[in-house]
C-alpha cells in the first residue's frame, strides 16, 4: 500500500517534470518569421465553418498561395483550447470575444481579433421551468450554468434588464458538458446554455426561454484570434486565415449543399438542425457586412461592458484596480482602458484587404 | 447404554471414500488416541464428532440422540492453529465462552455478571499457567501458550466431549511434555471424554486410554480412492489409569454429586 | 558487490528522498522563470511569490465579492462531503462484506453483484446518479458511496472469508449463534481491516469528490479549480492541489492512528 502511494507520487512527480521541460522549452520564437503555423477550434455553429476550411482543404490552397503551412486541430473542451493558446501552443484560435479577453490577453498575450465571424444571436440563453414566467421570477433561485463564461454574462445582462442583481440568484457552476443531464434532474429550475445544448433545453416540455442573446445582439462575439506577435512578424497567416474564411463564407451565403452539410456532419448533428443553430448565429458573410460590425462605435461599448464584468468578477487579474486595467485598440486607432498596456486590438487591415480584392 | 455408538458410518466426497464401515462404541470419560497415516481420514472422524461435517451414511448418537449436524458448545475444539482470537487478549478469550451462551443479543456480559465471568476465567486461566499474561494479545504468546489458552477456552464451557486435532504437533518436545501433564489432569478433574489426534504414535500410547488405528484395509492400486479407511486395531492401553478415574469419579459422584465433575488437587492416579 | 546488495547510508537515504522533489522543483522554477521572463503576465507556471500572494488572498482575506474566506469555505465543503461519502461506504461496505463474508446462503445472492458492480465505472453513469440522486451535496456524496463502496464490500468479503474456518467452529463450540458470531469475531478483526481498506480508497474518494466537484457545485475544493482553471489561474490552482496533497496524506496519517490504537492486536496478528 505504501508502495502503492509512492507509485502514484512518482507517477505525479514524472508528469509534472514532464509538463515543466516541455513548457519550458517549448517558448514561442520570438521575432521570427516562419513557416508553419498551428491553429485550433472548436465545436460551435460560428465556428464550424474552421473545420471545413480545413477538411475542405481551402486552407491549403490559400496556405499555398503564401507559402506557408497551416495546421488546424479541432479541440473538444473550450478551456483546454483558451489555455493552449494561452500557453503559446497555437498560433491562432476560436473563441469568444470575453474568453479572449479574461485568459489570453489577462495572462500578457498580446492577441489579435483576426477574423471576427459572428455573433451570438440567440444563441445564447436563460431556461427556466413553467409557464408564462419572466426574468424577475428568477428571484432567489438557483441558476445553473458554466460560471465565468458568456452564459454568466448573459444571465448578467439579462438580470440587469429586469432590474435585478446577479447578488439575487444563486449561481450553481454547472460544467456545459453536464447541463443537459442536471437540467433533467428535478431541483434544476432554471439555466443558461448555449448550442446545441440550449436548442436540446427549449424542446423539454414545460421549459420557456426568457432571455436571449438575440436581445443583446452583437455582444457575444466569436472570433478567430491570433498572437499579435506572431501575426506581425507574418502577415501570410492572417491573409491565408482571412481569405480561406471568406471563400468559405460565400459558400454558406450561396447555399452550397456540400459544404453545409460537411459542416452539419462535423458539428454531430444534421443540416436541418446545423441551420436551425446558423440561424441564431449572425454570420458576417461578406467583408463589407464585417467592416461595419468591427468599426462600429457599438463593438466598443460591448468591450466596456464585457471588461467590467470581467473586472467585478475579479477576472482581470488581482492586479487590475479598475476595468480600464487592461488596454484594447479598435480601427481608426480608438483605444480603451490603459494605452499602455493594450493587449487587445481589433484590426479592419486584413478585412480592407478582402474587399479591395488583396488577397 | 453407551456414551457414543457410531453405526456403519461412511464419509464421501464424490467418488472419493475416505471413511467406510466404521462401527464403534465409545463409553464416557476414555481418552482416545486416534493414530494412522496422513489422509486416511482421522480428521475427517474428528470433524464428524464436531459437527462440522455430517456423514454420508451411516449414524453418530450420542446418548441415543443422533448427533447436531453444527458446532456445540457440548463439544470442545482445540485444533494445532487458529483455535484462539487474535483480537481478544488472553482473559476476554476465555471470558468470551461464559458470555456467549448467556447473552444471546450482545454477546457479552456487563456490571457484576461481568466481574464474575473474568473471577472464573481468571481462576481457570491460573490453573494453566497464564496468570502472568491476561492482558496479553494471541500473538505475543509463545506457540505453547497459546495452547494452553485454547485448551482453557475449550475447558470453560464444560463440554462432554474434547476434540483434540494435533493440538501439539507444532510444539517443542520440552513443551509438548508439559501439555501432556496438562492436559491429562484437567481431564481426570473433569471426567469428560476425549478424542485426540495425533501424528506421534509415543504420545498416543502414551496419553490414551484406548489408541483407535485407522487405516484402509482394501486397495486398487488402479483407483487409491475408492476405498475408505477403518479402524484396523482398537488397542485398550493404560487400564489401571482408565480404572482409577472411574473408581474416582464414581467416588465423587457419591460424594460431591454429578453436577460438579472435579477431582480432588493432588489425586494422581 | 551486486547492485541487488546495495544499500544507501542514513544520510544518502534522506537525500534519495529529496532528490525527486528537488528535480521536480528546479524544473518547475527554471521553467517558470523562463516564461516570465518572456512575458510577465504568463499565468501557466506562476512563480513562487505569485502562489504566495494567491494563497493569502484565498486563505487570509476576505473574498471581495462573497465575504468568505475561500480556501476554509471550499475545504468545509470538500471535506464534509468526503467525510460522509466515507462514513457512508464504510458503513455500507462493512455490512455488506459481513453479510457476503459469513452467510453462505447470502453470499451466494451477493458475491457476484458485488464483483460487477466494482467494475462499473461511476463516472460514466453520472447523469443516471443525477437523475436519481438530484444535483444537490445527495449526489456529490452518492458518487463517492458508489465508487468505493462495492470495492470496500469485496475486499472485506474476502478478509472475512480468509479468517480461518477453525475459528468459526471455535466461536460456535463457545456457544455463539449466527448473529453473536458476527459481532464478537467478524466485526472487530474486519473493523480493523476497514481501516486498512479506507486507507486504500482515499485516493479514488478525492478523485471522485472533485469530479462531482466539478460538475455542478458553488463550493468546495474541485469546484475551485476546476471553475478557476477557465481563466488559467495556476496560482491558484497549484497550492491547491498541493493543499489536497497534504490533506490526503493527513486523513491517511490519522486512519494509520487510528488503526494503531483501536487495534493493537493486529499488528503480529497473523489473521
Amino acid at each position: 500500500m505504501q508502495n502503492n502511494r509512492l507509485s502514484r507520487l512518482a507517477a505525479r512527480v514524472t508528469t509534472l517534470c514532464a509538463i515543466g521541460c516541455l513548457v519550458a522549452f517549448s517558448l514561442p520564437a520570438v521575432g521570427e518569421s516562419k513557416k508553419s503555423f498551428n491553429v485550433c477550434w472548436t465545436i460551435y455553429a460560428g465556428w464550424v465553418p474552421w473545420g471545413y476550411v480545413d477538411s475542405s482543404g481551402i486552407i491549403d490552397k490559400w496556405a499555398r498561395k503564401y507559402g506557408i503551412d497551416i495546421r488546424i486541430t479541432q479541440i473538444n473542451d473550450v478551456g483546454e483550447a483558451l489555455n493552449q493558446y494561452a500557453a503559446g501552443k497555437f498560433d491562432a484560435c476560436s473563441m469568444t470575444n470575453m474568453d479572449a479577453l479574461i485568459v489570453p490577453v489577462v495572462g500578457g498575450v498580446d492577441t489579435t481579433a483576426l477574423v471576427v465571424g459572428s455573433y451570438s444571436d440567440g444563441g445564447d440563453g436563460v431556461v427556466i421551468k413553467g409557464k408564462g414566467k419572466t426574468l424577475k421570477d428568477l428571484k432567489g433561485m438557483s441558476v445553473y450554468l458554466p460560471e465565468l463564461t458568456v452564459s454568466h454574462y448573459l444571465l448578467a445582462r439579462g438580470l440587469e434588464t429586469a432590474g435585478l442583481r446577479e447578488r439575487d440568484v444563486k449561481v450553481v457552476n454547472t460544467s456545459d458538458a453536464d447541463l443537459v443531464a442536471a437540467y433533467d434532474t428535478g431541483n434544476v429550475l432554471a439555466a443558461v446554455a448555449w448550442n446545441p445544448q440550449l436548442m436540446t433545453l427549449k424542446a423539454r416540455p414545460d421549459t420557456m426561454e426568457i432571455f436571449n442573446s438575440h436581445q443583446i445582439p452583437g455582444e457575444i462575439i466569436d472570433i478567430m484570434v491570433a498572437n499579435t506577435r506572431v501575426l506581425k512578424d507574418n502577415p501570410a497567416l492572417g491573409k491565408a486565415l482571412t481569405g480561406a474564411w471568406y471563400e468559405v463564407m460565400a459558400m454558406i451565403k450561396a447555399g452550397n449543399a456540400e459544404a453545409l452539410e460537411a459542416m452539419a456532419k462535423s458539428s454531430g448533428t444534421d443540416l436541418a438542425s446545423y441551420r436551425a443553430q446558423l440561424k441564431n448565429t449572425h454570420l458576417f458573410h461578406t467583408p463589407q457586412e464585417n467592416l461595419v460590425f468591427v468599426t462600429s462605435p457599438d463593438l466598443i461599448k460591448t468591450m466596456r461592458r464585457v471588461a467590467q464584468f470581467s473586472f467585478e468578477k475579479g477576472l482581470l487579474g488581482e492586479g487590475a484596480k479598475n476595468a480600464e486595467a487592461i488596454g484594447m485598440s479598435f480601427p481608426g486607432g480608438v483605444t480603451l482602458g490603459d494605452k499602455k498596456r493594450i493587449l487587445f486590438r481589433f484590426d479592419d487591415a486584413f478585412i480592407r484587404m478582402a474587399i479591395k480584392g488583396g488577397l | 447404554m453407551s456414551f457414543i455408538e457410531i453405526d456403519n458410518v461412511w464419509q464421501e466426497y464424490g467418488a472419493h471414500v475416505v471413511l467406510e464401515r466404521l462401527d464403534l462404541v465409545v463409553d464416557e470419560g476414555e481418552f482416545c488416541t486416534l493414530v494412522g497415516a496422513s489422509g486416511c481420514g482421522k480428521s475427517t472422524f474428528l470433524r464428524l464428532l464436531l459437527g462440522q461435517e455430517a456423514p454420508s451414511r451411516g449414524t453418530i448418537r450420542m446418548e441415543g440422540k443422533a448427533l447436531v449436524a453444527e458446532p456445540d458448545p457440548d463439544r470442545g475444539v482445540v485444533f494445532q492453529r487458529y483455535s484462539v482470537f487474535p483480537h481478544l487478549n488472553v482473559r476476554d478469550n476465555v471470558v468470551l465462552g461464559l458470555e456467549l451462551p448467556q447473552s444471546r443479543f450482545w454477546g457479552r456480559l456487563f456490571g457484576r455478571k461481568k466481574r464474575a465471568a473474568r473471577q472464573e476465567a481468571t481462576a481457570l486461566l491460573e490453573k494453566v499457567g497464564l496468570s502472568q499474561a491476561l492482558g496479553k494479545y494471541p500473538y505475543q504468546l509463545s506457540g505453547g501458550m497459546q495452547q494452553r489458552l485454547a485448551i482453557a477456552q475449550a475447558f470453560i464451557m464444560k463440554p462432554r466431549v474434547l476434540l483434540l486435532d494435533e493440538p501439539f504437533g507444532a510444539l517443542d518436545p520440552g513443551v509438548r511434555k508439559d501439555m501432556h501433564a496438562l492436559i491429562l489432569e484437567l481431564w481426570r478433574e473433569t471426567g469428560l471424554t476425549v478424542f485426540m489426534v495425533t501424528h506421534d504414535l509415543a504420545e498416543g500410547f502414551n496419553l490414551g486410554t484406548r489408541l483407535l488405528v485407522f487405516d484402509r484395509t482394501r486397495q486398487d492400486p488402479q483407483a487409491p480412492e475408492a476405498y475408505g479407511a477403518r479402524v484396523t486395531y482398537d488397542i485398550p492401553l493404560n487400564a489401571d489409569r482408565h480404572a482409577s478415574r472411574k473408581h474416582l469419579a464414581a467416588l465423587s459422584s457419591r460424594i460431591l454429586g454429578r453436577t460438579s465433575p472435579t477431582f480432588p488437587e493432588g489425586a494422581n492416579a | 558487490m551486486r547492485f541487488i546488495n546495495r544499500h544507501p547510508g542514513r544520510g544518502n537515504q534522506l537525500l534519495l528522498a529529496l532528490l525527486p522533489f528537488i528535480l521536480l522543483l528546479a524544473a518547475y522554477f527554471s521553467g517558470s522563470a523562463a516564461r516570465l521572463q518572456d512575458n510577465s503576465d504568463d499565468k501557466l507556471l506562476p512563480s513562487a511569490a505569485q502562489m504566495a500572494a494567491a494563497i493569502d488572498r484565498a486563505a487570509f482575506r476576505e473574498d471581495r465579492r462573497s465575504g468568505e474566506y475561500i480556501l476554509w469555505n471550499d475545504t468545509a465543503a470538500s471535506l464534509a462531503r468526503l467525510g460522509m461519502g466515507l462514513g457512508i461506504a464504510a458503513c455500507a461496505g462493512l455490512a455488506l462484506g459481513i453479510i457476503s463474508g459469513a452467510f453462505p446462503l447470502l453470499r451466494a445472492g451477493l458475491s457476484p453483484f458485488l464483483a460487477v458492480a466494482s467494475m462499473i465505472p461511476p463516472l460514466a453513469i453520472l447523469p443516471i446518479l443525477f437523475i436519481v440522486f438530484g444535483l444537490d451535496e445527495l449526489s456529490k456524496v452518492m458518487l463517492i458511496v458508489i465508487g468505493i463502496t462495492p470495492i470496500l464490500a469485496r475486499d472485506l468479503e474476502q478478509k472475512a472469508r480468509e479468517i480461518p474456518r477453525e475459528l468459526f467452529v471455535k466461536a460456535q463450540t463457545l456457544g455463539a449463534n449466527s448473529w453473536t458470531l458476527v459481532l464478537r469475531m467478524m466485526l472487530p478483526q474486519l473493523c480493523c481491516r476497514l481501516f486498512i481498506s479506507l486507507r486504500l480508497m482515499l485516493g479514488p474518494a478525492w478523485l471522485f469528490l472533485i469530479s462531482a466537484e466539478a460538475i455542478s457545485a458553488t463550493a468546495g475544493l474541485g469546484y475551485r479549480i476546476f471553475l478557476v482553471r477557465r481563466y488559467l489561474a495556476m496560482d491558484t490552482i497549484l497550492p491547491y492541489v498541493a493543499w489536497i496533497t497534504l490533506l490526503a496524506w493527513l486523513m491517511d496519517y490519522l486512519l494509520r492512528q487510528i488503526n494503531r490504537r483501536c487495534f493493537p492486536w493486529s499488528e503480529g496478528a497473523e489473521t
